[in-house]
């Protein structure tokens, strides 16, 4: 008994030893816009990229709006066809698949009205600065709507490394305490199986 | 090996549950009260084994272990694998919840089939039991693989092609778990052989020689 009960230790330790370096079975797709263009991350959980996995795009009333497949990096963007909530789903092969729901609202609200000055419309990523362009000669003729726009877009910039950060960070993995959780539950059903048999045994005495 | 959410079409679904809770039914009318604890180590083997990931290709596989909780529990590895995977389901979210019944069928169905086939040799000298142990470890996942092979038909095509990666992408799992499988056995028939199937069999025909 003792000798099973060091074996089991061992294999217990090897198990942690292995975990830091273990990939999950699930996948997960995460989606951000800037502007008009979504950009798509897919991977495995622990972090290894899904490359060539299926990425279908649905509108909200289910219609298939394109598909398309990740490279080597697991990213996938398009340009949105409409402003409309968008269901990502990606599928990665061998019954793994799973979504995500874009809101319209994320789409780049202020995107489908017309932006009078051609700064704002150029590509949001763009590291032009519109302040120095913009401002010092239209500052009198600029309209809320403008101003609306110049700020989303800068907003825009400002947040894409935060949610680059959110995108790396929503597949940690099972915790530890996951782990230890589900093995709590087991040794709870175990206890509830032992105290159904003594309270058989009890009632038979 | 774990099926998500939306994959399977709905009598597939339905199917796996029907199976996956007459299995259950069996196994826990099977198992007597004396073997809850084992079961319920063995629960939590497979349930952390499935966090132990060996990189395929595009995908990752991770260790199963439904031969050796086959072997050692026979119809009862159903309610084991069942609250493994319900666990995993809800704590990892792997696989889930619509999709527990066909999970616990492309796991269990093939851990109580290897049981029956290779439960009966282990207790053999080893030139016997060595191989029946490794098959039954391989052979697990291997069927295993082709039962998720068949359930991916329906939506995903042909069942040639699905099977046939999932089978290729679980051949390293497949050597590892007959090599795990191969050490189980060996370490319990010392340690405990009362543990393993066919032992009160191995005993009686012992004393009669």
């Amino acid at each position: 008994m003792k000798r099973l009960l060091t074996g089991l230790a061992l294999a217990w330790l090897c198990c942690f030893a292995v975990l830091p370096a273990a990939h999950a079975h699930k996948v997960t797709v995460f989606a951000w816009a800037e502007g008009d263009r979504v950009f798509t991350e897919s991977k495995f959980s622990g972090g290894k990229m899904v490359k060539a996995g299926k990425i279908d795009v649905f509108d909200s009333s289910g219609n298939l709006l394109l598909e398309g497949r990740t490279d080597d990096n697991g990213a996938f963007d398009f340009k949105a066809p409409e402003i409309t909530d968008l269901k990502i789903v990606l599928t990665a092969g061998m019954g793994h698949q799973n979504s995500w729901l874009l809101s319209a609202a994320e789409l780049g609200e202020g995107e489908p009205m017309p932006v009078a000055t051609p700064d704002t419309r150029s590509e949001p990523v763009v590291l032009e600065t519109p302040q120095e362009k913009v401002t010092p000669e239209a500052l009198p003729g600029l309209t809320a709507r403008e101003i609306e726009a110049i700020v989303s877009r800068q907003l825009e910039q400002k947040i894409t490394p935060l949610t680059r950060m959110v995108a790396a960070s929503q597949e940690k993995g099972p915790t530890l305490s996951d782990i230890f959780g589900g093995i709590g539950y087991i040794i709870g059903l175990v206890g509830l199986g032992a105290y159904v048999r003594y309270r058989k045994d009890s009632r038979r005495s | 090996m774990h099926i998500s959410e939306g994959v399977l079409s709905g009598p597939v679904l339905v199917a796996g549950a029907a199976v996956a809770l007459a299995g259950t039914a069996a196994g826990l009318k099977k198992l007597e009260l004396d073997r809850v604890a084992q079961a319920g180590m063995l629960s939590a083997a497979f349930f952390v084994a499935s966090l132990i990931h060996v990189p395929v290709g595009p995908s990752s596989v991770h260790l199963i272990l439904n031969g050796i909780v086959g072997l050692l529990l026979g119809w009862a590895a159903f309610p084991a694998i069942l609250t493994a995977l319900l666990l995993q389901a809800m704590m990892f979210q792997y696989g889930g919840i619509t999709t527990l019944g066909v999970n616990t069928v492309i796991m269990a169905l093939p851990a109580v089939v290897c049981y029956h086939l290779f439960g009966p040799f282990v207790l053999k000298p080893s030139r016997v039991a060595v191989p029946a142990a490794f098959a039954c470890g391989a052979g697990s996942v291997l069927m295993g693989a082709v039962l998720a092979g068949v359930s991916l038909m329906f939506t995903e095509g042909s069942f040639l092609e699905v099977a046939g990666l999932v089978v290729t992408a679980h051949l390293p799992v497949m050597v590892i778990e007959g090599v795990v499988t191969v050490f189980c056995v060996a370490f319990l028939k010392k340690v405990k052989p009362e543990m393993l199937p066919g032992y009160d069999a191995a005993v009686l025909q012992r004393t009669k020689n």
